[in-house]
């Protein structure tokens, strides 16, 4: 559909995909103007920032395939091999942006059976996997020795990762700023097949891609957002490995350990449009699940909570569509992280014409 | 005549539906998924919970409309309401919103098992019915609260087979069937509990009018062909139940003298 090497190239949203994609097609050689309704370095929670800043980063293509499906484990499992590639393009840091240490899965002695829930889940979306593995309390120890010593019985994901995304998203940040790139922060648009409408008029270009997420509501049937809530403490007390995710029958929260003794625990998932800050009851479930993986948690500091809106389809997978002079990238819902690299190459080999977009089955087809 | 006349015969506040079946719409992987299953499910009624979706903003209303679009008739209820207050508060947000004074009450006595709180729902039944509320109480199975449910106008009652999300079935048959027995003409469906379709066959064999439920349908790996299989087995049940079930006998040892097999051989 995209019938020629398009040279000028407008993305609407500077979240996780307009981001990626304005970053790698401008390496291609196009013009990239790269358009965000808010700031395009917004540092605190409630400045309607993308749900990237607010996500936990992780790249969980097991845990998500119980809640999902086979495709969004394939797309996952790509994506562990795309962030490190993604990753080295970027100018070196000292700074740690990619963990792939896997991932614990861990219940209560009341809530074991919501861990054979999600072991029989695994067997049936992905009968053949042998990518995770029972885990006892010694091993469970032996994996994490700050864990609180009451857990029995855990799994093991072995191909589970998280990106250090805040940094991750600073740092792709400059990296567009220092190549020139026309950005065009606060500066909300329209967007048409090969026009974009700001304030101040039209301006057309051979491609817009329209990477708004929930800015795209009105023009999306079905998209919604879907409220989820974080809560970010530090602590020099206790040291993770890798993303703890405590099962319970109401809620799934994980902790996911950041650099400088940092953690976020997430996230709820409310069938709501509501920005408006962390609610009581959801920083008890937070806070509560947290002391109870290790009661050293008590004296973290809590250093923010945040809230923010998945945007999302009603069948709660992405969509790429594909016209002349428009493409529309939207509805990653909570697998921002886990699912940009198969989408982002979707989109980019549709651009650059490539002769079979990956995953073009689970992308374009709808 | 006809063995296998549909049925019309169940009625809640002066409706009637046709089908047995109630479902929650909560818990799926995706809204989609949700709407198949109430599809496969063939039900016409449809509870929804909207305590921490911020309802006075109505920040919930994407969701909201994609139930509705399923046509089916909307129970909202108050899952999550710890107190009277609570619960009276936000039925009376849902009936704004939604345009229905029913509700499926709920009052929740324990965080942990969602196991509901008797005192508060008599005394929360009692403020809605006054209010013009129609009240479909989620109770347990104890005879008493449910007379008293009654007392304060009721016209239907959910007694729940176990607790909420729990899949272990009619825990108290006992319970049940004096229930069944000592309140014949108030309709009362089996909310919460179940986990297996056998168990909603059984619940309808014993005389009970309705079954609702979410957890096992939400939870199934394949949640629409769990939903057609909860609609079959709620359909045998009634059509087991009115066509009369035979007496269970006691064949273990036999009564008459075995065929071919001399008398005195027997003991």
């Amino acid at each position: 559909m995209i019938n020629q090497h398009p040279q000028t190239i407008a993305i609407a949203g500077a979240g996780l995909l307009g981001r990626l994609l304005a970053w790698q097609l401008q390496k291609a050689g196009i013009q990239v103007t790269l358009f965000e309704a808010g700031s395009f370095t917004p540092d605190t929670p409630q400045s309607n920032r993308a749900a990237a800043f607010t996500a936990a980063g992780m790249v969980a293509p097991l845990s998500e395939a119980v809640v999902s499906d086979a495709d969004v484990y394939r797309m996952g499992i790509y994506a562990l091999q795309q962030w490190p590639a993604w990753l080295a393009q970027l100018p070196a840091t000292d700074t740690p942006l990619f963990f792939n240490n896997g991932s614990l899965v861990v219940a209560h002695q009341q809530d074991t059976s919501e861990l054979d829930q999600f072991a029989r889940e695994l067997g049936f979306v992905l009968p053949n996997c042998t990518g995770y593995q029972q885990l006892n309390q010694q091993e469970i120890h032996q994996l994490e020795p700050d864990l609180h010593s009451h857990f029995h019985r855990g799994l093991f994901l072995a191909d589970e990762g998280h990106v250090n995304n805040r940094e991750f998203l600073r740092l792709l940040g400059d990296e567009i700023i220092a190549t020139g790139m026309n950005v065009r922060a606060h500066t909300p648009v329209d967007v048409f097949p090969g026009k974009i409408l700001t304030e101040s008029g039209a301006e057309h270009f051979d491609l817009v891609i329209d990477c708004r997420g929930l800015g795209a509501k009105k023009q999306l049937r079905n998209l919604r957002g879907v409220r989820g809530e974080t809560l970010h403490v530090e602590t020099k007390e206790i040291q993770l490995q890798r993303p703890v995710r405590l099962m319970h029958p109401r809620y799934q929260l994980y902790v996911v350990p950041k650099p400088n003794h940092r953690f976020i625990i997430g996230a709820t998932q409310i069938e709501s449009e509501d920005r408006s800050p962390v609610t009581i009851q959801s920083s008890l479930e937070l806070s509560s699940a947290l002391y109870t993986l290790s009661p050293a948690f008590a004296e973290a500091r809590i250093i923010e909570m945040d809230t923010n809106l998945r945007p999302a389809f009603m069948d709660n997978l992405p969509k790429v569509a594909v016209q002349d002079g428009l493409i529309t990238v939207n509805g990653l819902f909570r697998h921002g992280y886990l699912l940009a690299p198969a989408v982002v190459e979707n989109v980019l080999a549709h651009i650059l014409n490539k002769p079979e977009p990956i995953f073009s089955a689970q992308l374009n087809s709808h | 005549m006809s063995y296998h006349k549909p049925e019309k015969d169940f009625t809640l506040y002066g409706e009637t539906f046709s089908s047995r079946f109630l479902l929650g719409t909560a818990l799926y992987a995706s809204p989609q998924l949700m709407r198949d299953s109430i599809i496969q499910s063939r039900c016409e009624i449809v509870t929804l919970g909207l305590r921490r979706q911020n309802p006075a903003n109505r920040d919930g209303d994407a969701i909201w409309q994609y139930i509705q679009e399923s046509g089916c008739r909307l129970l909202p209820n108050t899952a999550g309401c710890k107190s009277v207050k609570e619960a009276v508060t936000l039925a009376e947000m849902s009936r704004e919103i939604f345009n229905t004074d029913w509700i499926k009450l709920e009052v929740v006595g324990d965080d942990y098992n969602l196991q509901p709180d008797p005192f508060g729902l008599v005394e929360a039944s009692e403020m809605l019915i006054k209010k013009g509320f129609k009240v479909l109480p989620y109770c347990t199975d104890d005879l008493i609260l449910c007379k008293r449910l009654l007392d304060v106008g009721c016209e239907v009652l959910m007694p729940w087979g176990a607790p909420i999300g729990t899949g272990q079935g009619l825990l108290n048959r006992y319970s049940l069937r004096t229930l069944r027995e000592r309140i014949k003409d108030v309709p009362m469906i089996i909310d919460a509990g179940l986990g297996a379709p056998s168990q909603a066959a059984e619940a309808m064999e014993m005389g009970f009018d309705g079954i609702l439920l979410n957890t096992a349908v939400a939870k199934a790996h394949n949640p629409p062909m769990m939903a057609e299989a909860f609609g079959d087995a709620i359909d045998a049940g009634r059509k087991a139940y009115k066509a009369g079930l035979m007496q269970k006998r006691q064949t273990a040892s036999p009564s008459t003298p075995t065929i071919g097999q001399p008398f005195w051989h027997q003991q």
